[in-house]
């Protein structure tokens, strides 16, 4: 969390404590690491195990190429729209194997947003929008891996695949802090460092962690916990990683995983995206690039979605298979749609006005599809839905009320969405 | 003659938190005959203001002797060397302190580290990383802050040569303007955050963060006023970089009106000079058109010129009047070596963000700048106080607000304490490439010579590739003030596996595996590596676990005393200064 131009926590902790007349306590914050107003919850919670899978599509997967299409019409484009399993429901004729599986989804098709610019868009969409409290908000990663937890798994709650490269994304995290923020697996691969010294054996490893344990053991009697819990923190979650090198072992994937999934890079990150929400990763992101189509967008969706629509069809079928899919909160987005217009280049731009978003999975109404476009697809017709309201949805899929659940940073109550929005009712079953 | 309160009060700022400080008067007649003495040395009289400000602090039940208690020699020692030089001691020097029997032991080694070469190299490291935050640096200002601290320039003279940012004619300061220059600098299409150079000016050498004031008063610091943001905002706002051949000096456009704004809330226009924090409003100058500059800017040539009213001048020139300045230097040395600020955050000092101890902080302030800021002497009474030398533990079952200062607080090492304390601790600084020349106190130069010839481990990496490795595991992000302790997986990996680390464990002449490794059995071992890594002596239920740990892998001694050494390294007790 670099110094913005925004305000600091503290100053509102502050005035909140000059509004309740000397708060004793509430500047108790230990490190710095945002916490619940009601601690318990995540425990509540973890017993349910909820997950979330996320597949953000950077740059603004079109919506007429996918989701909401128009053929025929001045701005549909040349591709057919083709019936899918629910009834009266068509989408793109790009997305056959999804096509197949609609009756399990919830695709609302009145998005509404406001940014046009990928660079305020991205931190806009997966912030939420909460409206500027002066603090910067977390991803909804980072979010998620907070009021979640990281359950049970010993993995870091938030991982992160993606191309190029990685390692450890505090900004994520907002004011959560640093603990909360993306492992980012740079093309699937480990961190740095993650292998286990050649020099060391497991034996090793595990004295050698042993010994450090009980030298911390003592230095910490009679001290304020905070210090060495954080510490040990992070060498125990450094450890449970070094333990789960298996994840990283593509050898082990059968043939047919890779069919279904696709020997792309998109399919071959989905299902190393898999494999870590079946070791019980709490958020796991998945991000594809290069669908900033402004020139030449058909042949660019011609060659992407099908990609995508093949991974994302073999991901519901696993989830499914594996009996995750009651308790996993599967989401398909970019931070905009694209303009219906069709530019000189062949092109479509950024169009935050009218666009779809695909989910599925933690008991979400199958086969619901929530508002609509106009005939020609530049406007919602009907009811809008901003990225709060999503939130508000997502949220509560994942047993979590908005209006209840709050973050506290350090004494200053947060909202975990945006308060003038709400959850969607017609895609919560 | 008006005493130094008095003094501080003629400046009748508005940003000077009076509340307390009118306070004060009474409350430092009322104190302890031995806080009032004015003859009685600084640090006892830090004693006296701690002290009576304890039982506020302090559960029922628990009196103060249960929790005031001197930290043992080899608690000291560590702390004082982290402190000062920046780095852990040796195991020999932690003995030969143990050994020494004189009573004034502690008073000597505070003396001797403060006039070691090391003191001006860890006050150099120190103060880029809180005045640059992480923004890095270069060779030229690391000279600049080092030649400083070894020549113990006062604080005052610092802070308005870094204000002012000008190198002199003969380059005599060269490296001064970095801390503006880097500030400065364009960030690929970005316009320059003279919003946040403003903020950082008040943050830095004030403890004021007005950046909340820029659009509106501070809504809830009523201290904080919209025009004391406009006016520091200006002192600082017509200052650039120019690119002068391959160096980048600093320019100034010439001012010639006052500033106007309003709040975003009320539509009332105001306006506003050049104003430096806690002090009035400066007329700006009225020169006939065409007259605004002492050197006129050549177009043809396209040098700017030299304004003859110059804001940046002025905040270096006033600053010290500031009463925010003073308060501002005491409370930023006060932490450096008690690890928290009397007013925390350091950068929110206002009426309704108290000081802890608010007379404590008066006194430190009034103090410092009438022995001229000179922070060796005021460092040193730091040191020499009890309250510096407090143990940094509790008994049992009893919990004491740190803002006590009863007990000692935690300090989180940064990135090059522990550079040079991993070094150190393995025994390895004389021998990595470029750590030859280290400067460290006097008597580590008892440190091994040179690897000799026969058993050749793989060249040990080179000290600055070291130090880039250690800021990027532990350092924080840019931009942020490095105060909290923060670890992260990343560091934990990186000191699990990096090579760079592991390599240091490996057997080399004179260093601690290979002392280890000659140790003739488990409590000598045990001894070597405690002292050697944690300074301090085992506890008998260690000694008996490492020996017992040495038992157990007989068969690969050296791999155990590999492992035993990491231990002690990616502890949190080697990670504090505690």
């Amino acid at each position: 969390m670099k110094s913005s131009s925004l305000c600091k926590p503290w100053e509102h902790r502050l005035s909140r404590r000059q509004v309740l007349g000397g708060m004793a306590g509430a500047a108790a914050a230990g490190l710095g690491l945002g916490s619940l107003a009601q601690p318990l919850l995540a425990q509540e919670l973890k017993k349910q195990q909820k997950q979330v899978i996320f597949v953000w599509l950077d740059g603004g997967l079109s919506q007429l190429e996918s989701w909401d299409p128009k053929p025929g019409t001045q701005f549909g484009g040349p591709f057919r729209a083709i019936p899918t399993s629910v009834p009266g429901l068509h989408i793109s004729e790009l997305m056959p194997q999804m096509a197949k599986r609609m009756h399990h989804m919830a695709l609302v098709r009145s998005l509404c947003t406001k940014d046009n610019s990928h660079s305020a868009g991205v931190a806009r969409i997966q912030r939420g929008d909460p409206k500027n409290r002066g603090v910067t908000y977390p991803y909804f990663g980072s979010a998620v891996a907070k009021l979640l937890g990281a359950g049970d798994s010993g993995l870091p709650p938030y991982i992160w695949v993606k191309p190029g490269g990685g390692g450890f994304i505090d900004k994520d995290a907002g004011f959560l802090g640093a603990k909360y923020g993306a492992l980012a697996l740079g093309d699937g691969k480990p961190p740095e460092n993650l292998l286990r010294h050649p020099s060391l054996s497991q034996r090793d490893d595990e004295e050698r962690n042993a010994l450090r344990r009980m030298i911390n053991e003592r230095y910490a009697r009679n001290r304020r916990p905070q210090s060495n819990e954080a510490n040990s923190y992070v060498y125990d979650m450094a450890s449970a990683l070094m333990q789960r090198m298996d994840l990283f072992d593509e050898s082990k994937v059968p043939d047919s995983d890779w069919d279904r999934y696709g020997r792309t890079e998109f399919g071959r990150h989905m299902l190393i995206g898999r494999r870590f929400a079946e070791a019980g990763v709490t958020f796991v992101k998945i991000n594809s690039y290069g669908w900033d189509t402004h020139g030449d967008n058909f042949n660019g969706h011609l060659s992407l979605v099908p990609k995508v629509d093949q991974a994302l069809a073999a991901m519901v079928d696993d989830l499914i298979d594996r009996g995750m899919w009651d308790n996993t909160l599967l989401i398909m987005m970019s931070e905009f749609g694209r303009t219906p217009r069709i530019n000189g280049h062949i092109g479509r731009d950024h169009w935050p006005e009218a666009w779809s978003v695909v989910m599925g999975g933690t008991g979400l109404k199958e086969g619901a599809v929530i508002g609509k476009t106009n005939e020609q697809g530049t406007w919602v017709e009907g009811d809008e839905h901003d990225i709060g309201h999503m939130f508000h949805t997502w949220f509560r899929a994942l047993g979590i009320d908005p209006h209840r659940v709050e973050y506290d940073n350090a004494g200053q109550p947060l909202p975990i969405a945006h308060d003038d929005c709400h959850e969607i009712q017609e895609v919560l079953a | 003659m008006p005493g130094p309160l008095t003094r501080i009060r003629a400046a009748s700022p508005s940003l000077v938190p009076w509340g307390w400080l009118t306070a004060l008067a009474v409350v430092i007649a009322a104190m302890t005959p031995g806080f009032s003495r004015a003859e009685s040395p600084l640090h006892e009289r830090i004693d006296a203001a701690v002290e009576a400000a304890l039982p506020q602090y302090l559960p029922e039940g628990v009196t103060p002797d249960q929790v005031l208690k001197l930290a043992d020699d080899e608690t000291f020692i560590r702390r004082l060397y982290l402190d000062i030089t920046g780095v852990v001691p040796s195991a020999d020097e932690v003995r030969a302190f143990l050994a020494d029997q004189a009573p004034d032991k502690r008073a000597k080694l505070i003396d001797r580290l403060l006039a070691s070469e090391a003191y001006p190299r860890r006050m150099r490291e120190l103060f880029n990383v809180m005045l640059m935050e992480r923004r890095g640096s270069s060779p030229e200002w690391n000279k600049y802050l080092e030649d400083s601290f070894a020549a113990n320039k006062p604080w005052d003279q610092l802070a308005r040569e870094i204000l002012a940012g000008e190198p002199g004619e003969d380059d005599s300061r060269l490296g001064v303007d970095f801390w503006y220059t880097k500030r400065l600098e364009n960030y690929g299409q970005n316009p320059v955050d003279y919003d946040a150079l403003a903020r950082d000016v008040g943050r830095l050498f004030f403890g004021v963060d007005l950046q909340c004031a820029n659009c509106h008063n501070h809504l809830f610091i009523d201290d904080y006023k919209q025009p004391d943001y406009k006016g520091l905002f200006l002192l600082v706002s017509g200052t650039a970089n120019f690119k002068d051949g391959n160096r980048t000096r600093l320019i100034e456009k010439p001012l010639t009106a006052k500033l106007e704004f309003s709040s975003v809330f009320e539509n009332v226009p105001m306006a506003i000079g050049p104003k430096v924090p806690g002090l009035q409003e400066v007329s700006i100058p009225e020169f006939p058109k065409g007259e605004e500059y002492a050197v006129p800017p050549d177009p043809k040539k396209k040098v700017p010129g030299v304004p003859k009213f110059s804001p940046r001048r002025v905040l270096a020139e006033q600053a010290p009047e500031s009463p925010n300045f003073r308060l501002n230097a005491a409370n930023r040395l006060w932490w450096t070596v008690m690890g928290r600020g009397l007013v925390e955050p350091l950068d929110l000092s206002h009426s309704d963000n108290p000081p802890s101890h608010p007379e404590l902080l008066a006194l430190l302030a009034t103090e410092l700048a009438a022995h001229d800021y000179d922070i060796r002497w005021f460092l040193r009474e730091l040191l020499l106080s009890k309250t510096y030398q407090r143990v940094g533990t509790v008994p049992e079952g009893v919990t004491i607000p740190p803002e006590s200062f009863a007990v000692a607080q935690e300090k989180p090492l940064s990135a090059e304490q522990l550079t040079w304390s991993v070094l150190r601790a393995t025994g390895n600084l004389a021998a990595v490439p470029g750590g030859e020349a280290v400067k460290l106190p006097a008597l580590t130069q008892a440190i091994a010579a040179k690897p000799a010839g026969e058993a050749k481990p793989q060249p040990l990496p080179k000290l600055t590739v070291l130090q880039q490795k250690f800021e990027a595991a532990f350092a924080n992000p840019a931009m942020e003030p490095e105060v909290e302790f923060k670890p992260s997986v990343k560091a934990a990996l990186f000191l699990s596996n990096d090579d760079s680390i592991l390599t240091l464990l490996e057997p080399r002449p004179g260093n601690l595996t290979e002392r280890l490794m000659a140790a003739p059995d488990g409590a000598a071992v045990a001894e070597e590596v405690y002292l050697s890594v944690l300074g301090r002596r085992p506890s008998q239920d260690e000694q008996a676990t490492v020996a017992e740990y040495l038992a157990q892998r007989a068969d690969d001694r050296l791999q155990a005393v590999k492992n035993l050494a990491w231990a002690l390294l990616a502890s949190t007790e080697f990670c504090l200064n505690h």
